[in-house]
């Protein structure tokens, strides 16, 4: 087996039932050095203190369910490897989400930011089954496949300082995937889109920070998909004016 | 008081299956609304890591005939050929329908879907979108299903029990995770799209959630689990974790090597024939546990292991078909496939078992449906080839979904006061259990101990003492359950009573699948006997069904339904 | 310990059944790490500010002859105001900095069939351009002294 060290985890704990505010409990696990921070997380909850709730699942970085802060920073608790931080570790729920228990955040806010932008497949026409799929070329597919990456884990809201300070703001997530399926070849609602990115928690009100990329653990660049959706937002709010019907077609 | 919500359909469960089925019913009666209801956001479910591709015929020298074949062969001649027929048939009409409906696939030159081998298949048909086809697909199917507002969701809403009165389901009861209070689901007719159960095992490509809930909750509700021998052994998985690394590796012309860098599924004769590394996946990881027994394995920290060599790919083809392996292998294997074989060895995958249902997705309680890796139609038979499954989460998912709206108009909501006090009943039962502070054994404990056993009697390969002493163990195991002391007894979001009901499926799930297996006394696809190393078609060519019985899980044979395809040698 | 966020950040519009503990900005934020530059960043908008205002004042003072055309240039001596320009330039570099570092983010993935060229060349054009035209600039100004 690899080498073991003691490592000293302070974990945020609320239960609404119980705490008037948020506490901090302080664990002593011993790590071994291939651990990542959710096995050490685990180990709390298997061995020291059932009453420890967080979320998680795939474990392999792919369904976004265990985003914590972790000294401080957004991560994915499945895959940061504990060799990358000191003897404390400091783990505390998301910033910018309130807190439902522990280390588990209120995700309904995000949800209701996601539907917002019309996630779909927008046309005016559908295509049959039976005429079979849409051509659409490699080149097409890398347009907005970058954006296509997220997994709707969160550490974007909650690195962003703009989330903290305007509770409309639609945030990085939600307007990356509206704006991936603005670049799709097979999608028809662009300027839908724009009129809701221009919209109530207007994509204005990014001031790139650039923190959501800097966070972002699947390089979706979210801040990439917020200022190219500035301009051709400003476009299509211009072709408007001149035609009525203007934007992507 | 549980507080009830009323829809036409309820399904269990939001994965692949689930958000087809839950699209299928609300397109077919725009009057209609249903009930989605999960006990993680959908865009959690394991579906996400599905990482291969999708199959379905598509090119002009493929036929369903074939596509029909491979499966059939690959099933070792335990799957429904009436099934089969019907799911290579619709397969390509649905993954068409998911196109459209904005799956980033990836594509030829020309602009058309492109498509890569796979393991059985003798033709490439296997759709794909990069290596991360189980997270497009998945997102693609719930950011569609948010075009409905018909389609109503229940997040993080634990389902403990199936409503039942007259003789049909009337809906299902939940753990409200958040509240710690239970809601009732009542519905006309139930879908349940839980998913398989391969945390029962140690080693396991399955995420936490993979508790064989609906199994369970149909298992108790006298529904028989049919073929649950039959555990599938992905042959690569990392030691360790068990994260999957994809077949799709292999389709892309990988090398599976032993310690000595031989290619051993081509120097030697592990029935693969030419498919050498392309082999069904049953095959492979017996090749492989007969190398480590050999002693031609590497000895690691987490077992033995062999090597997945990509190294001659080259980093372009990687980048482009297989970017997710990558990055896998480095954060969690410690290599980079590019310079580096992959240590690989064979984890548990899924579950060719399940709830039986008819080609219809019906089970035999009137109103219960269940598709996707929950049910056991029978199309994997005993034995599932890759890139099979999410075609058929996506062909019975609406299947089930049509089905289950069909039945909900001809039936009437039963005795609605006696479905309550059963909710009910269930919220005392819940609250009884969190508050169970008093008790010598642990959680964590009963898991460990339901992992060893079933790692040791229902593995690679399997033999009468040893399938019997699981089979003893986890008997024993869940009357210690009854003595589990829980350490958190709040009402918000307490995970810990979740698990304890996870758990309570589990060994549910495991005891079924330990007496299954004793139960079946040849080797057939993924079930391999050392005491009965040959199929058995005379004697044992029926489908296993267990039911639940307080005296002891009963077991009774079904029979499978054959069709153009006579049962022959398996040879590749 | 971080500071409070908005009450109603990421609340959803329907309450949630259970009492939530208030949200929290990120750690660090204003002043550690990252934070602070971009703070810094934002606070660049004051120079911005006040510059604007020196300048329509000396354009304003054109209009009073060779009087208030002096009295500007006076003012300008004054070493506030030369302070207050270094300051400035700071400012300015770092802005310009950061907004080439930005910038190629912010271009679209292809106009028509032509992709923007990579983020180094990008970025290599924008420091030529912003460099050469100092340089230029500064041999005008300097009355082609060299």
């Amino acid at each position: 087996m690899s080498d073991v060290q003691i490592k000293k985890f302070v974990v945020t704990r609320f239960d609404p039932d119980k705490d008037e505010v948020p506490r901090s409990d302080t664990f002593e696990v011993p790590c071994q050095s291939d651990w990542m921070v959710l096995d050490a997380l685990n180990f709390i909850k298997d061995q020291l203190d059932g009453s420890l709730s967080y979320r998680w699942s795939c474990r392999m970085a792919v369904c976004g369910s265990c985003g914590m802060n972790v000294d401080g920073a957004p991560t994915l608790t499945c895959k940061s490897p504990l060799s990358s931080y000191g003897d404390t570790v400091e783990v505390t729920p998301l910033s910018n989400f309130p807190v439902i228990r522990d280390l588990v955040v209120e995700l309904d806010g995000f949800m209701e930011k996601l539907k917002a932008v019309k996630p779909w497949i927008i046309r005016a026409k559908e295509k049959a089954v039976e005429e079979g799929p849409y051509r659409q070329s490699p080149e097409e597919l890398e347009d907005f496949k970058q954006f296509s990456l997220c997994i709707n884990c969160m550490l974007c809201y909650a690195a962003c300082p703009v989330v903290g300070n305007e509770p409309d703001f639609i945030g990085p997530a939600a307007i990356a995937l509206g704006y991936r399926y603005n670049l799709d070849s097979r999608d028809e609602g662009a300027s839908e889109r724009n009129a809701i990115f221009r919209g109530e928690g207007s994509v204005y009100s990014c001031s790139f920070a650039n923190e959501c990329s800097e966070v972002c653990p699947e390089n979706v660049d979210p801040a990439a998909a917020i200022n190219q959706a500035k301009l051709s937002g400003l476009v299509d709010w211009a072709a408007s004016l001149v035609l009525p019907r203007g934007g992507k077609d | 008081m549980v507080e009830t919500h009323r829809h036409d359909v309820v399904i269990v469960g939001g994965g692949a299956a689930g958000l087809r089925a839950a699209i299928a019913a609300v397109e077919a009666d725009p009057n209609i609304t249903v009930a989605l209801v999960s006990k993680v956001y959908p865009m959690r479910s394991h579906t996400v890591s599905a990482e291969g591709g999708a199959a379905a015929v598509t090119r002009e020298d493929d036929s369903f005939e074939m596509h029909g074949y491979d499966t059939v062969k690959g099933s070792d001649f335990l799957g429904d050929q009436d099934v089969i027929e019907y799911f290579v048939e619709q397969a390509p009409k649905e993954l068409t329908l998911l196109e459209h409906w904005g799956c980033p696939w990836s594509r030829n030159e020309d602009g058309s879907v492109a498509t890569r081998a796979f393991g059985g298949m003798s033709i490439k048909r296997t759709w794909y979108a990069a290596d991360k086809v189980g997270f497009h697909m998945l997102h693609a199917l719930f950011q569609h299903s948010m075009r409905f507002d018909r389609i109503v969701r229940y997040d993080e809403q634990f389902v403990t029990r199936l409503l039942i009165d007259d003789g049909q389901v009337r809906g299902v009861v939940a753990l409200d995770i958040r509240q710690g209070t239970m809601r009732a689901f009542l519905g006309r007719s139930v879908i349940l799209c839980t998913g398989g159960g391969g945390k029962i095992f140690p080693f396991t490509t399955n995420g936490n959630i993979k508790t064989g809930d609906g199994m369970a909750l149909a298992y108790r509700a006298g529904v028989a689990l049919k073929d649950m021998e039959f555990v599938q052994y992905h042959p690569t998985g990392l030691p360790g974790t068990g994260i999957l690394i994809t077949e799709a590796t292999r389709g892309e012309g990988a090398y599976l090597k032993n310690k000595d860098g031989e290619r051993f599924l081509v120097t030697r004769d592990y029935g693969v024939g030419s498919k050498a590394e392309l082999g069904p996946r049953d095959l492979i990881s017996r090749a492989m546990v007969q190398e480590f027994e050999a002693g031609r394995g590497f000895s690691g920290s987490y077992g033995e292991y062999l090597h997945l060599d990509l190294t001659h790919l080259g980093e372009e083809k990687i980048n482009q078909r297989l970017p997710m392996v990558r990055e896998l292998a480095k954060v969690y294997g410690g290599v980079d496939p590019v310079y580096e074989p992959i240590p690989v060895r064979p984890v548990v995958h899924y579950m060719m078992g399940g709830v039986d249902t008819d080609i219809d997705t019906a089970t035999q309680l009137p109103g219960l449906y269940a598709a996707g890796e929950t049910a056991c139609v029978s199309l994997n038979g005993a034995n599932r080839l890759g890139s099979n499954s999410l075609t058929e989460c996506l062909v019975f998912g609406a299947r089930s979904g049509e089905q289950a709206l069909q039945f909900s108009k001809g039936a009437d909501d039963g005795n609605e006061r006696a479905v309550r006090a059963q909710a009910e009943e269930e919220q005392a039962r819940i609250d009884q259990l969190r508050g169970k502070v008093k008790g010598g054994e642990k959680l964590a404990r009963l898991r460990v101990d339901m992992n060893k056993t079933l790692e040791s009697g229902c593995g690679v390969y399997r033999q009468e003492d040893s399938m019997q002493q699981t089979v003893r163990d986890i008997a024993q195991i869940k009357g210690r359950f009854a003595d589990l002391a829980l350490e958190d007894k709040s009402k918000v979001f307490n995970t810990e009573l979740v698990s304890a009901l996870e758990l309570h499926n589990m060994l549910e799930i495991a005891e079924v699948v330990a007496n299954s297996a004793a139960s079946r006394k040849e080797s057939r696809g993924a079930h391999t006997r050392r005491d009965a190393p040959t199929r058995d078609d005379q004697n044992c060519l029926y489908h296993t069904l267990c039911f639940f019985d307080p005296a002891g899980p009963r077991i009774e044979k079904k029979d499978v339904t054959l069709g153009t395809w006579v049962p022959e040698e398996r040879k590749y | 310990m971080a500071r409070a966020a908005h009450p109603q950040a990421m609340q959803p519009k329907k309450p949630g059944t259970t009492r939530t503990a208030p949200p929290k900005m990120p750690d660090g934020f204003p002043g550690k790490g990252r934070y602070r530059t971009y703070v810094a960043f934002e606070t660049t908008g004051l120079i911005y500010l006040l510059m604007g205002f020196i300048i329509l004042r000396a354009i304003w003072q054109l209009g009073a002859g060779e009087a208030g055309w002096n009295g500007v240039m006076d003012a300008y001596r004054n070493p506030i105001m030369i302070g207050f320009h270094v300051l400035a330039l700071v400012g300015v570099i770092f802005v310009g900095v950061r907004f080439f570092w930005l910038f190629p983010k912010a271009q679209p993935p292809r106009i028509g069939p032509v992709r923007p060229p990579p983020a180094a060349i990008l970025k290599g054009m924008l420091y030529s351009v912003w460099i050469g035209t100092t340089l230029v600039m500064t041999w005008v100004l300097a009355g082609g002294a060299f």
